[in-house]
């Protein structure tokens, strides 16, 4: 790891500020994924600003909804009674991902902007257009089980690790922020971008912007919502496919759904394609698996990947059965 | 061309000098954790930095560059070579600390954001002779073979125990699961901290 | 005698190990030590055209940045140092990862950051790194350590011809990855000419054996030390070349040097189970006995190293067949050096073990009922009676308290709520090695035992089994006993591997133990100050640290009166040879397999060995759990992966290369038989701590089979093959 200076920021003004006048800096909050990239020299920052003492850590249910600070850790925010009660995917969610111990220092905006676990992004000696634009993507035609079928271009197929985004794109959040221009919001759905031709930008986030907030709405379909997480063992890894639904349902109809999924896309991924087959209808075999080919209609599979475009539907219709759709 | 030993030590000792300057100033900004200064940490890349770190109940100064990880304070600073270096990736659980009472992955966090903070590593949990609940049933019900991951499995079972994740086989497998042990005590783990646990509550 | 042996008594070392007091190779401090850290190479074939060292060397805390420009020229030891080349020697890169320098700092930050700043140009050529790209057909390889890859019995391919049923399959399975949790570490400490290494190795004597020939040093210069190892299962077996790079570092600078590998950085240094492909044939009479195996196998072998690690050992003994034909080849790569890896068996024995399960749909026979009937107590490689083989004792054992009879045999017909239940068996099989040891005996003033030998406690219980040994032999407390090991100092032993140590060290433990308790006792008896002056020998008994008149029991005296009467401590050695051998038993798997998802569980498992005597209930049923669960990584998701066009590892670190965690292992009823073979001077006990692991995967394998009726040949089993 590179040698870098280190400030404690007193508040987010402070946070931000130092940022933006400071080179090369980048904050840290629980440094679960950042620590890594720098020990493996993916990010090289001159200067860390350390954010973990601002006042950003709070949760509060409030009249529409749910506030999470940025800096609320993984494990408070899925103990929360207004998150188990109101939100169930997201504590689902967040028991799901990483170790108890992670859990407890990861903070929530930490979360959103980890980074791909790519094994080549994470090489820095492999070529990677998201570490380093233009080297190329040695994952096309490379080792990529773990990479995504929708949402790739010819520069980048790396998924987005993060299953909290998976919930939070399911409840419609919004990501606070506040930046050097001031404070502004980005709906989770705008949020984390596809790499397109800029593989090396992975977030709308602008230069010195530090998370501050998650705001997350009251909703019906909140309320009723879930998460199925599927890997390879039994805990402690990332998703090969994870699906979360937020379902409003009236008797057998669809009153309303949100349908986000993970491991299978190179950002948090919703499907409205997939909602619109469900909204208004009854939960069936048949509207799911008509939901379930929505979702993948322009998947591309590659050569250790082309399961994905199955598992994924079977984890929908696996997780909307027991939502109440009929086996 | 490799330094001669000679010119080595005078620049090292240079290094160290210059360094001892710069972090002089840097040291006046750093809030002490006694004083409960207010002022902002502030370092420049490649200053040494004077922290504090409260260590089984023990005060401990170091002196670190920022990027120092708890971990590597501990170990290497401190002498305390009982909390170990697995993975260095927080995946595998060696290292696991408490701090403030939680149990944290202590290579993935630095020295210098731990300032105040209570950490209690392995060898602060035995009261004088007496060994903590969990180290004894981790005697008890044979939870180890090499010892590599033993203080992180024992460490995360003493808070997983606190929080309260016991209630069922199931559930301490989960929420043991952060540790790996490639001997693959698993079994023995999971009865000891059952048992732990009842002995911790009575 | 107090019956000690046998018994599940607690590790010795269990408080030091507990309060984080006991002393790792990396964690010994040695004042003045520098941090060394490697520069590894990026490509796998090609050579180093330039290295460029002065940013590093200008770099704060740096002391000194080594190249093949500055290091000695060493000599390529032979095996145990399996790698054929030493690093920083030349310019040619065999493969990715390779250390190309080696930066020497005060602090382990600045000696990492200093490593990223050294700059290397390289001439590369594509490299292969996998079988299926090795563009070459399969060779048949010279024998490695006096044994052939081709072997054969009777006439296989006539015998095939003629079989009444034949299986045929291919069976393969990916690179695997030891990953102990603790890195390999190594300190070198010049006094002069004298080396002193701090060293994570299973085999102290072994490093300085190996040491000393890199160096041109007789081996008494040399002392090895490793009172603790956190984890080895064979990769800290060999001697790797981080260890004789950092030791010629350190003579260099004239600094100690500690070099830890990173977990990355062991993914190419330190051995891995080569990947693995099976073609097997199976001939059988209708009944089911096996007329012919033929077998064909190829391992990943590297430019440099022709060695076949992946053995078919129970290919060709576990059963009784006539005609066997095995043919071990390999094809070369440009990739790491492979090695010993936890039971070498059981690439192989997947494929032999499946193979069976698969027969017995074939002939619709049980799949323990043809086992027994292909049993045979006859060595199928010398044609002699085994001693002592209770093989059968454990499908007994372990059926019945499995439930086996209560299996409906057809596939896929067990299902609860989402899930398919499946029931798998397989037999488990192990070669070990018995290695000549001597063990001392002292006997101090203070009437407590210290045993010395120069073996390694690698978390299998050695050091307790010692205690156990010695102070059963000695009549003594167990805490009247220390075991000093760990140390290339002390009277000589060889590797913890191959499932040796008990069947190597125990003898030797114990002759040594009767050795100095004779000792004491004739000193008893002819010391009129004992109140046993003038016993006969053969009447007196130790018992509790006590010497005893067998007929007189108020006549007695004890170790630390005698000896301290005597003025100076009893030494005493021991050393007995024993025989290598097989270990034996049997491993019973339920699967849960999701009918949608196709994920796997095991759920429940159950375990007979037959290992001999067992010394030590409580660390034999640790390697029991150990092996259970390495089984389960084997078939359902370790797996090292290879960049095909830079021959790069994709995966080397925890989180993408997948081992069990706590969630992934269901508790293991574990039974032994425990019958001491006569054959053995290791008081009746037989090498053992591989044999559980080598049936799992096929046992899991052939439970999925029995739950889904799909066959997976190809390792590890993932959902996505059970869509």
């Amino acid at each position: 790891m590179k040698a870098f200076g280190y400030t404690q920021a007193r508040d987010a003004a402070d946070a931000v500020s130092l940022a933006h006048r400071t080179p090369g800096a980048g904050f840290i909050a629980g440094g679960t994924d950042l620590l890594n990239l720098m020990k493996d020299g993916v990010q090289r920052h001159d200067h860390l600003i350390d954010v973990n003492r601002l006042d950003l850590a709070a949760v509060t249910g409030t009249a529409t909804g749910l506030h999470i600070g940025g800096l609320a850790r993984m494990r408070q925010v899925a103990e929360h009674p207004a998150v188990r009660k109101g939100f169930p995917v997201l504590a689902q969610a967040l028991l799901a991902s990483a170790s108890p111990q992670v859990r407890n220092m990861a903070t929530i905006g930490g979360n959103l902007l980890q980074r791909t676990r790519c094994g080549y992004f994470r090489d820095t000696a492999s070529a990677c257009n998201k570490r380093a634009p233009g080297s190329g993507c040695p994952a096309l035609a490379g080792w990529n089980r773990g990479h995504a079928v929708l949402g790739g271009s010819e520069h980048c197929i790396a998924t987005h690790p993060s299953d909290l985004a998976v919930a939070l794109t399911a409840l419609d959040a919004t990501v606070h922020v506040l930046g050097p221009g001031g404070p502004r919001r980005i709906p989770i759905g705008e949020f984390h971008l596809r790499p397109g031709d800029t593989p090396n930008v992975d977030t709308a986030l602008r230069p010195a912007e530090l998370i501050t907030a998650v705001e997350v709405p009251n909703s019906r379909t909140a309320t009723g919502s879930r998460y199925l997480k599927l890997r390879d063992r039994a805990t402690f890894e990332f998703a090969v496919v994870s699906a979360a639904a937020a379902l409003h349902l009236d008797g057998r109809t669809v009153r309303d759904v949100r349908l986000a999924f993970g491991g299978i896309a190179t950002t948090p991924w919703r499907s409205p394609d997939a909602e619109a087959a469900l909204r208004g209808r009854s939960l069936t075999v048949e509207t799911i698996s008509e939901a379930g080919r929505a979702l993948v209609r322009d998947a591309v599979p590659r050569h250790d990947n082309g399961f994905k475009v199955e598992l994924v539907q079977r984890a929908l219709a696996e997780l909307l059965n027991g939502m109440g759709g009929r086996r | 061309m490799p330094n001669p030993p000679h010119h080595a030590n005078t620049h090292t000792r240079r290094t160290v000098l210059k360094s001892t300057t710069v972090a002089a100033a840097s040291t006046a900004l750093l809030p002490d954790a006694a004083s409960g200064a207010a002022s902002p940490a502030a370092a420049n890349p490649g200053d040494v930095v004077r922290v504090t770190l409260s260590v089984n109940g023990r005060s401990r100064v170091v002196d670190v560059e920022p990027r120092v990880t708890l971990l590597d304070a501990l170990r290497e600073r401190l002498g305390l070579t009982g909390t170990k270096k697995g993975c260095d990736r927080g995946e595998c659980g060696a290292c696991t600390v408490l701090v403030d009472g939680e149990r944290i992955k202590s290579c993935l966090t630095l020295a210098v954001m731990r300032r105040g903070s209570e950490i209690t590593t392995v060898e602060g949990l035995a009261d004088g002779d007496r060994l903590h609940p969990v180290q004894a049933a981790f005697i008890r019900h044979d939870a180890f073979q090499c010892g590599g991951c033993t203080s992180g499995q024992i460490m995360s079972a003493v808070a997983c125990v606190r929080e309260g994740h016991t209630g069922s086989e199931a559930e301490i497998r989960e929420w043991m699961s952060g540790n790996l042990c490639r001997c693959a005590c698993y079994q023995n783990i999971v009865a000891a901290v059952a048992d732990a646990a009842r002995e911790v509550r009575r | 005698m107090n019956g000690l042996v046998g018994r599940p008594v607690e590790r010795v070392e269990g408080h030091a190990k507990v309060t984080g007091t006991a002393r790792y190779p990396a964690d010994d401090p040695v004042p003045g030590a520098l941090h060394g850290f490697l520069v590894t190479s990026t490509v796998a074939r090609g050579e180093v055209t330039d290295i460029d060292t002065s940013a590093a060397l200008g770099h704060p805390g740096v002391v000194a940045v080594y190249t093949h420009r500055e290091m000695p020229r060493l000599t390529v030891p032979p095996f145990p140092y399996p790698k054929g080349f030493i690093p920083l020697q030349g310019t040619a890169i065999h493969h990715a990862g390779q250390p190309v320098a080696i930066v020497l700092a005060e602090t382990l930050e600045q000696a990492q950051e200093a490593a990223s700043l050294v700059q290397v140009r390289y001439r590369s050529e594509p490299p292969r790194a996998v079988i299926d790209d090795a563009g070459q057909q399969p060779y048949l390889p010279p024998p490695f350590r006096d044994r052939p890859n081709e072997f054969t019995r009777g006439d296989a391919s006539r015998a095939l011809a003629q079989a009444e049923v034949r299986v045929e399959a291919h069976y393969s399975s990916p690179t695997r990855h030891h990953n102990p949790i603790e890195p390999h570490a190594t300190t070198a400490h010049w006094d002069g000419d004298r080396l002193t290494l701090h060293e994570t190795t299973q085999g102290v004597n072994v490093t300085r054996g190996v040491v000393a020939t890199a160096f041109g040093l007789p081996a008494d210069r040399i002392r090895v030390l490793a009172p603790y190892l956190g984890g080895g299962f064979g990769a800290k077996g060999p001697v790797w070349p981080h260890t004789i790079v950092n030791a010629a570092a350190a003579r260099l600078a004239r600094r100690p040097v500690r070099l830890v590998l990173s977990r990355a950085q062991m993914f190419t240094l330190t051995g891995h189970r080569a990947e693995f492909r099976q073609h097997l044939k199976i001939g059988a009479t209708r009944e089911g006995r096996l007329t012919a195996i033929v077998e064909t196998t190829t391992a990943q072998l590297t430019t440099t190293e022709e060695s076949i690690f992946n053995e078919s050992d129970s290919t060709s003994t576990l059963y009784t067949c006539p005609n066997v034909h095995i043919r071990q080849e390999g094809v070369r790569l440009d990739i790491a050096t492979s090695s010993y890896m936890r039971s070498p068996e059981t690439t192989a024995h997947f494929g032999l073990e499946t193979a069976l399960d698969e027969l017995s749909w074939v002939l619709g026979v049980d799949p323990l009922e043809l086992r027994r009937r292909n049993h045979t107590d006859i060595d199928q490689e010398t044609g002699l009676r085994i001693a002592s083989k209770h093989l059968l004792d454990c499908y007994t054992t372990a059926a019945d308290a499995f439930g086996w009879s209560r299996r409906n045999p057809a596939p896929g017909a067990t299902r609860d709520g989402d899930e398919y239940i499946g029931w798998g068996m397989a037999t488990e099989a192990h070669t070990f090695s018995a290695i000549p040891a001597t063990a001392s005996v002292t006997i101090g003033l203070d009437g407590k035992a210290v045993l010395r030998i120069a073996t390694q406690d690698i978390g299998t219980g050695t050091r307790t089994i010692i205690c156990q040994i010695g102070a059963d032999a000695l009549g003594v407390p167990i805490t009247d006993v220390h075991a000093v090991i760990g140390d290339s100092a002390l009277p000589n032993a060889s590797l913890s591997a191959a499932s040796a140590t008990i069947a190597s060290i125990s003898g030797p433990v114990d002759r040594a133990a009767r050795t100095a308790r004779d000792t004491v006792v004739g000193l008893a008896v002819a010391d009129r100050r004992s109140p046993l002056f003038g016993v006969p020998v053969s009447d007196v008994e130790t018992r509790h640290g006590h010497l005893i008149h067998t007929r007189d029991q108020a006549r007695r005296d004890t170790y630390r009166a005698v000896v301290s009467r005597a003025g100076k401590p009893v030494e005493t050695t021991g050393s007995v040879p024993n025989v290598p051998g097989h270990s034996y038993g049997v491993v019973f798997a339920e699967v849960r397999v999701h009918a949608r998802l196709g994920a796997v569980r095991v759920t429940r498992v159950v375990t007979a060995h037959d290992m001999g005597r067992v010394m030590n209930r409580r660390t034999a049923r640790g390697q029991v759990l150990g092996g259970v669960t390495w089984g389960i990584g084997h078939a359902l998701m370790e797996h090292t992966v290879y960049d095909r066009a830079t021959a790069r590892v994709v995966n080397p670190n925890l989180s993408t290369y997948l081992v069990p965690v706590c969630a992934d292992v269901p508790s293991v009823e574990t039974l032994f038989v425990d019958r001491p073979d006569p054959s053995s001077t290791a008081l009746g006990a037989r090498g053992f701590g591989e044999t559980p692991i080598t049936g799992v995967p096929a046992a899991i394998g052939n439970a999925v089979y029995h739950a889904t009726g799909r066959r997976v040949r190809d390792l590890p089993i993932t959902q996505d093959k059970l869509l």
